[in-house]
């Protein structure tokens, strides 16, 4: 088994980290000293630790992080909050938007006040999902997908294409996934829209997919090893080896194989879902310009982005990032045509009719 | 007992009266505050039981009662503008779904089996601190059990799946022993959750089991040995039944503590092992209005917890009253 260990390329990270460390009094030149505070609710490593520190310093902004793992706990914890919330910017996935925004939980983002708006790759800043009612509602940070991860020691590149793999009796009980991604999945696999968007109008054919979806998870049950919730849960098991092939999220998986261990991940052949994170400034948040100030100097050059991505193992959806990572952490935030070809987003339309029959299925699930 | 010109003699302002306490004392408010308070026994009940019955009421029981009426509601967290109406609705949805209520007899049965395996386990243990150990080693020992105790819940939970994984130490020395050749899957199945919850309540059992027993005068058990009672009818007959105190109260603790345990399961649970905690946490991680069915689900099972207690408790006393008579 091999374990994390200071690597060449760990170094050649480590040097990366501090020379964008180096060079962040320049990127924040714009910063002036104003004070005060900005709470900011976000992963864990989403806001690198240097970055913060330069903010500070050069801002006097304290900068107030409280860590989220779920999007559904931080919408209730905000929700609880309203209308006054302690957040002044928290950390929502593209699909999640409409539920948010709906509750008015966001403001409207006046991108006229980022100077630094335009270091965003125009795929996430300008694409559909981004504009709702006529605004913008987050600052794309980081690019996610569910990807189908795998020890390579054990598991080969091309059992790998398929999502079969995860199914296989010669990996049972050596296998795990989040069960509500897994749905979503599943419903792909089996030619059917994930999103569910297509079945707004048929209500009836929605509840049929997901029953399907559900017994076929049901029935491969006995093959799976752990149902997880985070990332943390799914490297550790990749470290232990009490897994050797896993649905995860491409950002943990990114972050062990940067580390050197024998895991690899792909976008298998019948396809997979992809997701934007994005910082938004809350409704009322108590420190509104220290929010802008905040997400200004955060967008303000791609090596933060790199940052971000080197930490979080999350794809940076700022403009030439990549150029700032070294060569195996590009490779592990990188796909192939192939694999991407087989990508969608999530989306948010039929959320409310999709979770209101997956959420039941997940639970019938366990029960199993 | 004082009366109320007691109460006031007592704050005179005593000599050199230039300190803090001593304007405080001769301040004429708090000199009528303490006369009024301190006028009779009855009211220097009430003051002194103020404070912890504030406490108790705000921090106990207040959140209790305000889940309980959450349950009721059909939306929480409320959107603003948005007048939450009373339902039932969301204690239907438990009696209505088989599988909500899977997890909540596993809980009960998981709680029961933890409860009795961790009496099992420590209860030896209280009798060799109380009986075998020194009275000068008796606290060594106490404080090497309790050693682990001062990390939290989840390092110890994590303790555990260094300890069961794979690659863990059980693995290493079953290997290193040429027992196995493959790994043992210790993680993520009833095991490793008993194993976790065992070791995490086991102080909560031992503790009132060694306070019981080291009550217990060593001279009962001689009496019995010279009536000619062997080892095991002085345990079963006296030993035993002057702890059932301690049973009791170490059963109840460590049967409370499993049904509301949520991360060590998530941690170290597998598919089939989902306890009743964890399809509560589910409701209220969902992003919407079932925060509602979480606070009813979370009630149901406070119930009934609160119930099998009540029971439980009912049935101890009898068997010590039985024993006495």
């Amino acid at each position: 088994m091999t374990t994390p260990r200071y690597t060449r390329r760990r170094f050649l990270g480590t040097a990366a980290a501090g020379a964008a460390t180096l060079s962040a009094p320049a990127i924040l030149r714009r910063a002036h000293a104003q004070g005060g505070e900005v709470n900011v609710w976000t992963y864990a490593n989403f806001v690198p630790d240097s970055f913060r520190e330069q903010f500070e310093a050069e801002t006097g902004i304290k900068v107030n992080i409280r860590l989220v793992d779920d999007q559904g706990k931080q919408f209730n914890l905000l929700a609880a909050e309203t209308p006054n919330p302690t957040a002044d910017i928290v950390t929502v996935a593209g699909h999640r938007f409409l539920q948010f925004i709906d509750s008015d939980l966001l403001a409207p983002l006046d991108t006229d006040r980022l100077t630094h708006w335009g270091n965003i790759n125009p795929t996430f800043s300008e694409s559909d999902w981004a504009t709702i009612n006529g605004n913008k509602w987050g600052a794309p940070i980081l690019s996610g997908m569910e990807v189908l991860a795998y020890n390579t020691d054990v598991v080969s590149a091309e059992e790998a294409r398929s999502w079969d793999v995860l199914f296989a009796d010669k990996y049972a009980k050596q296998t795990a996934y989040i069960i509500q991604d897994m749905m979503s999945i599943i419903m792909l696999k089996l030619g059917y829209d994930g999103n569910m968007v297509a079945y707004l109008d048929d209500p009836a054919e929605a509840a049929r997919i997901v029953e399907e979806a559900k017994q076929y998870l049901i029935d491969r049950k006995p093959l799976v090893r752990k149902y997880y919730d985070g990332g943390a849960e799914v490297q550790q098991m990749f470290i232990n080896q009490d897994i050797v092939v896993g649905h995860a999220w491409n950002g943990p998986i990114a972050t062990l194989i940067n580390d050197g261990l024998p895991v690899d991940m792909t976008i298998p052949k019948e396809g997979s879902y992809g997701f934007v994170y994005t910082y938004n400034v809350t409704n009322n948040g108590p420190n509104a310009d220290n929010a802008y100030t905040f997400l200004d100097a955060i967008l303000a050059s791609s090596e933060i982005g790199a940052m971000m991505t080197r930490a979080s193992g999350f794809i940076s959806t700022y403009k030439d990032a990549a150029r700032h990572l070294t060569e195996i952490e590009r490779k592990s935030t990188s796909f192939t045509d192939e694999e991407l070809a087989g990508l969608r987003f999530f989306r948010a339309e039929a959320n409310e009719m999709k979770y209101g029959l997956v959420d039941p299925a997940v639970e019938a699930i366990k029960a199993a | 007992m004082r009366d109320g010109g007691d109460a006031s003699a007592g704050a005179e302002p005593p000599a050199g009266g230039a300190t803090g306490w001593g304007k405080l004392v001769g301040f004429a408010p708090y000199q009528a505050f303490v006369a009024l308070v301190c006028a009779s026994p009855r009211r220097q009940f009430f003051l002194l039981a103020a404070f912890p019955a504030i406490w108790v009421l705000s921090q106990h029981l207040g959140p209790i009662v305000q889940m309980l009426y959450v349950s009721f509601t059909d939306a929480y967290p409320v959107t603003s503008g948005v007048e939450p109406r009373l339902t039932l609705e969301n204690y239907r949805r438990f009696f209505d779904e088989a599988f909500y209520r899977v997890p909540f007899y596993r809980t009960l049965v998981f709680a029961t089996t933890f409860t009795l395996a961790t009496l099992v386990i420590t209860y030896p243990v209280a009798y060799f601190l109380t009986r075998i150990v020194s009275r000068r080693n008796r606290l060594l020992m106490l404080l090497l059990l309790l050693i682990p105790f001062w990390v939290g819940e989840i390092v110890r939970t994590f303790a555990i799946m260094i300890l069961l994984g794979n690659n863990g130490a059980v693995n290493l020395l079953l290997k290193w022993l040429g027992l196995i050749e493959r790994p043992i899957p210790f993680m993520y199945t009833g095991f490793s959750i008993s194993v976790g919850i065992i070791y995490l309540t086991a102080l909560y059992m031992l503790l009132p089991l060694y306070s019981a027993l080291e009550k217990l005068p060593r001279s009962y058990g001689e009496a019995a040995a010279d009536l000619g009672a062997g080892p095991f009818t002085r345990f079963r007959r006296v030993t035993l039944p002057l702890t059932l105190e301690g049973i009791a109260s170490g059963c109840i603790l460590v049967f409370l503590i499993s049904t509301g345990f949520y991360g060590t399961p998530v941690l170290l649970g597998g598919p089939s092992t989902t306890v009743f905690a964890e399809t509560i946490a589910g409701f209220f991680h969902v992003a919407g209005d079932e925060w509602p069915t979480g606070a009813a689900f979370a009630t149901i099972m406070f119930s009934t917890v609160l119930v099998l207690v009540l029971v439980f408790q009912r049935f101890m006393t009898s068997l010590r009253k039985g024993d006495t008579r």
